[in-house]
């Protein structure tokens, strides 16, 4: 939201100061949008021109499930999070700075560690044999391993663990802003708390829920080491077809198209977000 | 009436070892205006709370029409209120708010709508249906929010200092309304306020609220005319205070002795003095006469500054033992002029002025 606010100001007219945004600018340039280019050309151009490569991609069945997949995958991981991270969110809102400031940054710590070894992490909680399972069934709760690493739910587990400080970040900020009073004020009405959550709480922060789950959901699309490590061969994302496609069958036409399709779903969908949130202000209502 | 409508008894919050309501008692009959009045922290709020729900008293009990009320949750206890700060919901249209009550009770289309129309009429907002909250002034949100809370026509509203962010004259014009709506609805209503000039305007009765407990509870003219102590009298309109010393008193006349040395006879006083005891003189600035009265409660005074306000001056004069009083006589007093400049001797009617144990 920042972001866009800035974009229009520096459309209308360069602010002070942006001279100093240059390097970052050129380094983007260089390193982003001539790739981009480059990929682009590549799966036209590669093995020889025309669309084949988009033909082969979205002909075959197995392409298309991984493109089905990983959309699959990233909605399930999205939804999840959010039902995770609210009540997280919530709680940061309303507690006293000091504890919040506390919880806020384990959470920030925790994007700080390393995300390989957060996912090995998971692999070793996750298996068949892992602490997990064996507690579970130490417990008398389960008597068979539960298939927890290799499928969607291992994906989903590592991802939202991931994903969720992406999702509570901007949710936090959406949910300081409500008053508490304001739902207070709800109770006295005569709205029991789930009346309250359902007519003020939740409407009040959608725009905190579709920021993050934007962020959530791109960044999902285009995961590769968490669905590589914990996801199973049936439900592979596409990162990874990608990276299959470049390194093993060295079909770099094809590997080029998906990341090109991949890259424009993601513009799309902010393009998408944009629209929405800027509705939204202009009506006034939050 | 056998019983009370509301029956606040005894109820005391306390938070940790801080008590912020002392066994608090007040019985309210249907369809009064009570204001709890008081400095910040005296524990008025606090008392509304437990009334809503937010906060459950430590002892005590609220029973309305012999119910207790503590049992019940907040979103049972069917109450209006109107908050301090502004709580329309801001994605919600004015109709919608005023609506929400009656939506959450699973009303009728038909009679949400009927309602909302009567609560917009009521409210004086019936244009601004359509609007959002953000695009209201301060007071019409606090109006939209009188109407929200008597949607459901609840038996009891609740206002905690609901004018303390608008500005004097929008306050006075919205207490106007409350006054109207009041007398319109009839609904029993309890309203916190640190101002005493709006409880004085809005109350049927007004509990005055010092640390936690109720200091006198009585009408408007009860607490300005017959303050049962020196911060009632302090607290609700202007006063002066001297320092005196008590010599007799027979019939509810006392004779009293000022620093200066002057005697005062006369003054009227309900408790009993021991004879030198050191008394404290209360006298409303608006008592006082600059034109000649009685010699039994005069005093010899130095004029300080003047100052003339349409309808009153304010004259600050100087006693000989250089005590400073706050005289506001009416503009039009006969020779106040020439009193003011000679400026010797005020007077002040001694029935009027109280004593208190300093």
């Amino acid at each position: 939201m920042q972001g866009s606010s800035f974009r229009r100001s520096s459309i209308a007219g360069l602010p002070a100061g942006s001279g100093s945004a240059l390097p970052a600018l050129l380094l983007v340039g260089l390193f982003f949008i001539v790739p981009v280019v480059a990929l682009l050309l590549r799966s036209v151009t590669d093995p020889e021109p025309g669309l084949q490569n988009y033909a082969a991609l979205f002909g075959s069945g197995t392409y298309v499930r991984v493109f089905l997949n990983t959309f699959l995958v990233a909605s399930v991981v999205t939804a999840v999070t959010i039902v995770v991270a609210f009540p997280v969110a919530w709680m940061l809102a309303i507690m006293p700075p000091a504890l919040g400031s506390i919880v806020f940054g384990i959470i920030i710590l925790s994007m700080w560690t390393n995300l390989l070894t957060r996912t090995y992490a998971w692999m070793v909680l996750l298996q068949r044999t892992g602490v997990i399972n064996r507690a579970l069934m130490a417990l008398g709760i389960i008597h068979e391993p539960l298939p927890l690493i290799n499928n969607l739910a291992g994906v989903t587990i590592g991802m939202v663990y991931i994903m969720l400080p992406f999702m509570i970040l901007p949710l936090v900020g959406t949910l300081r802003a409500i008053d508490p009073m304001t739902l207070r004020a709800a109770a006295l009405c005569g709205a029991s708390p789930f009346e309250a959550f359902r007519r003020i709480l939740l409407p009040l922060s959608l725009p905190g829920i579709a920021a993050g789950g934007l962020m959530v959901f791109v960044m999902s699309l285009g995961y590769f080491v968490t669905p590589a490590l914990l996801g199973g061969t049936s439900n592979m994302m596409l990162a990874e077809m990608i990276a299959q496609t470049v390194q093993s069958l060295l079909n770099w036409g094809l590997g080029s198209a998906a990341a090109f399709v991949l890259l424009v779903v993601t513009m799309a969908l902010y393009a998408i977000q944009l629209r929405l949130v800027g509705a939204s202000r202009a009506g006034g209502g939050i | 009436m056998t019983r009370p409508f509301l029956s606040i008894r005894a109820v005391r919050k306390t938070f940790g070892a801080f008590v912020a309501v002392h066994d608090v008692t007040i019985d309210v009959p249907k369809g009064e205006f009570l204001t709890f009045l008081g400095p910040s922290g005296s524990g008025k709020s606090t008392t509304l709370y437990a009334i809503a729900g937010f906060q459950d008293p430590s002892s005590g009990d609220v029973l309305l029409e012999d119910r207790s009320l503590l049992s019940v949750p907040s979103h049972k206890r069917n109450i209006g209120m109107v908050f301090q700060r502004y709580t329309l919901f801001p994605h919600l249209s004015v109709a919608e708010n005023v609506a929400f009550p009656l939506r959450v009770r699973r009303r009728s289309d038909g009679e949400v709508k009927r309602k909302v129309a009567d609560m917009l009429a009521l409210v004086r907002l019936e244009n601004f249906a359509d609007r959002f909250p953000g695009a209201l002034s301060g007071g019409q949100q606090q109006r939209v929010a009188l109407a929200r809370a008597l949607a459901y026509d609840p038996p009891i509203l609740l206002m905690d200092e609901p004018l303390s962010a608008l500005d004097k004259k929008l306050r006075q014009e919205i207490q106007a309304e409350i006054r109207r709506i009041h007398r319109e609805t009839g609904v029993t209503i309890l309203y916190v306020t640190h101002d005493q000039e709006e409880a004085l305007h809005l109350s049927d009765r007004i509990a005055l609220f010092r640390e936690g407990r109720i200091e006198q509870i009585g009408t408007g003219e009860d607490l300005y005319l017959r303050p049962a102590s020196e911060f009632v009298a302090g607290f609700i309109g202007n006063s002066n205070f001297l320092p005196a010393e008590h010599l007799q008193t027979t019939g509810g006349a006392s004779t009293i002795r000022l620093a200066d040395g002057s005697i005062v006879t006369g003054v009227k006083t309900t408790t009993s003095f021991g004879q030198g005891q050191k008394v404290r003189l209360m006298v409303r600035p608006e008592a006082f006469r600059l034109t000649p009265g009685p010699a039994n409660a005069a005093l010899a005074v130095e004029i300080v500054d003047t100052a003339f306000f349409g309808d009153r001056r304010r004259v600050v004069a100087r006693l000989a033992g250089g005590d400073e009083i706050d005289v506001r006589p009416t503009s039009d007093a006969e020779g106040a002029d020439s009193a003011i400049a000679s400026g010797q001797r005020i007077f002040f009617d001694p029935a009027s002025a109280f004593l208190f144990p300093a």
